[in-house]
């Protein structure tokens, strides 16, 4: 029971990241690849201000989230600049360059060896440490970023993404200032991930730069394009499923060995076959 | 010191010119980052490792077995997967991601087929290198050295002067007018995958003496291989040469004054600052479309 609950919390940190993901990529026609990166700044904020000054994970969840923000604007100039392959290829790397800082500034992150010994949120006079109460807060996180995200796409705001998204050159023409969306895209995208990775901190209370490899942005891109892009509900399909169904694997009774690239291998066979035959994914509208 | 940088860079430059010369071959035609272009890479190392200790054949012909094994892997790639993609006219952007799927597919059957340690193709012990210029250098280097000197020849004689490298040039100036003269774009773009692909292997097959063999080693080259391609102006074959000498010789130089873990960060940030001010790079030539 507490593993379902376990893989329940991780489903949900996971729907955070698929639907900040899904704003960038589906709503508003960005290929962003680096996702990732904005978790892994997310949660190395909150940690290391919770460990190195006792900061409340309440406050590190905000600040990490708004540092995030601000590597999710680096990433939106270089979308001002670029676009298409070039523009995926380009925030993959920024993936890659975050990823390399938190391994390599072992000053400050400790490098490979992680972050251990983070702490739990708390309430007044309750620690949120039991999995089932980790649920609940993922719950409520989850329902705040749905609400969000549902409310920016279906606002005037969103028309004007999805215009983008469409025809670039269509919106610019009636004077929308293209540039300006495209960053608040990128920083609310990485806003909504840093909450992720903070969540995800606190919660494992270990972190180390593995969690957040450049793969594993490509994973993110998957629950988005599988669950449908533009689409909130895909999301929640995406995410869900990606993260519920492979653990099936574990039950087969499979070595971990064996498991781990099967798995990887599963998903590389779906992100092909989703290309060919659906690539707006399962209940999505737009394709690339 | 320096001079022991520079011919480290010059050393890791010839290996990512080879694999940026095949992604721009094959980019030539087909207008796509093939990101999955390192995974040929990976697998070209790992069939010379069966090839060579597992099954005991000769460096020398299993050197030549790979490189075509690489080819032909290239090709079916290009056949299963991105066929299926041109017929459906897919942007560019799909054909990206389809990569990393495939990318992600083969990295994960290798490692599950030969596990996740790493693997060697130097047997014996390591040979004392001889000096030159105050710089210390081993057989393998200057074989790499050669090797790829001699094939980039052989690749500019390729693509400059015989009939299939006129036709690789005209489908990748103008694939319709290309196809109006009677060239089959869908045969060229074969022989593109499978000319990048075989070199693709050649340089895993090459830095496997040189250092290791393991699952996830395609990553970094192919990183390298189209950051040096974009440095150089993408799709321009001199260009992705300049670009990977340029990139080895960068992030080797680098390191003097840096810790080694910040040689991919270098590399990046070379990317970054290209494409935010000089995106159709060194020798590329103005195109509004793309950027």
């Amino acid at each position: 029971m507490e593993y379902f609950l376990h893989i329940l919390v991780i489903a949900g940190i996971y729907i955070i990241l698929t639907l900040s993901l899904n704003l960038i990529v589906g709503f508003t026609g960005l290929p962003s690849l680096g996702h990732i990166a904005f978790a892994c700044v997310g949660a190395y904020t909150s940690s290391l201000l919770a460990l190195n000054y006792g900061i409340s994970p309440w406050i590190g969840l905000v600040i990490g989230a708004c540092i995030a923000s601000i590597a999710g604007l680096i990433v939106g100039f270089a979308a001002i600049r670029l676009k298409g392959d070039y523009l995926a290829f380009a925030t993959f790397g920024l993936g890659v360059i975050i990823y390399a800082v938190s391994k390599n500034w072992v000053a400050l992150t400790r490098g490979p060896m992680g972050l251990p010994g983070i702490p739990g949120f708390a309430l007044p006079g309750f620690e949120i440490r039991p999995v089932w109460a980790y649920l609940i807060l993922v719950i409520v996180f989850v329902l705040i970023t749905t609400f969000i995200i549902n409310r920016i796409v279906h606002s005037p705001f969103g028309r004007i993404l999805k215009s983008i998204r469409e025809d670039e050159l269509a919106s610019l023409s009636i004077g929308k200032d293209v540039i300006k969306y495209k960053l608040i895209v990128f920083i609310v995208g990485a806003f909504f991930a840093g909450i992720a990775g903070s969540l995800y901190a606190h919660y494992i209370t270990f972190i180390d730069p593995s969690s957040f490899t450049p793969m594993e942005s490509i994973m993110v891109l998957l629950m988005v394009v599988f669950g449908g892009m533009g689409s909130i509900k895909g999301s929640f399909l995406g995410a869900a499923a990606l993260v519920i169904f492979p653990e099936m694997l574990r039950f087969l009774g499979m070595p971990s060995s064996f498991a781990a690239p099967l798995r990887q291998m599963i998903y590389g066979l779906l992100l092909i076959i989703l290309m060919i035959k659906r690539p707006q994914g399962i209940i999505g509208k737009y394709k690339f | 010191m320096f001079n022991q940088l520079l011919l480290n860079g010059i050393i890791a430059g010839s290996i990512y010119a080879l694999i940026a010369l095949g992604f721009t071959v094959i980019y030539k035609t087909v207008r796509f980052f093939h990101f999955a272009h390192g995974v040929v890479y990976t697998a070209g190392a790992y069939c010379a490792y069966s090839l060579t200790i597992s099954l005991g054949i000769n460096s020398v012909i299993s050197f030549f077995i790979a490189s075509a094994f690489s080819a032909l892997f290239g090709i079916a790639i290009d056949r299963l997967v991105y066929l299926p993609l041109r017929k459906s006219n897919a942007p560019a952007l799909v054909f990206l991601i389809a990569s990393f799927g495939i990318f992600i597919f083969i990295q994960n059957l290798l490692q599950l087929i030969y596990g996740a340690q790493i693997l060697s193709l130097r047997t014996g012990a390591v040979k004392e290198g001889h000096a030159v210029l105050g710089a210390v250098i081993t057989d393998i280097q200057i074989l790499i050295l050669v090797v790829s000197c001699w094939l980039l020849g052989i690749l500019w004689f390729i693509i400059e002067k015989t009939k299939m490298g006129k036709a690789i040039r005209a489908v990748a100036d103008d694939p319709v007018g290309a196809s109006v003269s009677g060239i089959y774009a869908e045969r060229v773009i074969l022989y593109a995958f499978g000319i990048g692909s075989a070199l693709a292997g050649v340089a895993g097959v090459l830095i496997s003496y040189e250092t290791n063999i393991e699952p996830t080693m395609g990553l970094n080259a192919i990183l390298k291989g189209i950051i040096a391609s974009i440095i150089g102006g993408m799709g321009n074959i001199p260009g992705a040469v300049i670009g990977g000498f340029f990139l080895g010789i960068v992030e080797n130089l680098g390191i003097w004054k840096i810790q080694a873990g910040w040689k991919d960060t270098i590399s990046f940030v070379i990317l970054i600052v290209f494409l935010l001010l000089r995106p159709e790079g060194v020798l590329g030539k103005k195109n509004r479309e793309r950027f």
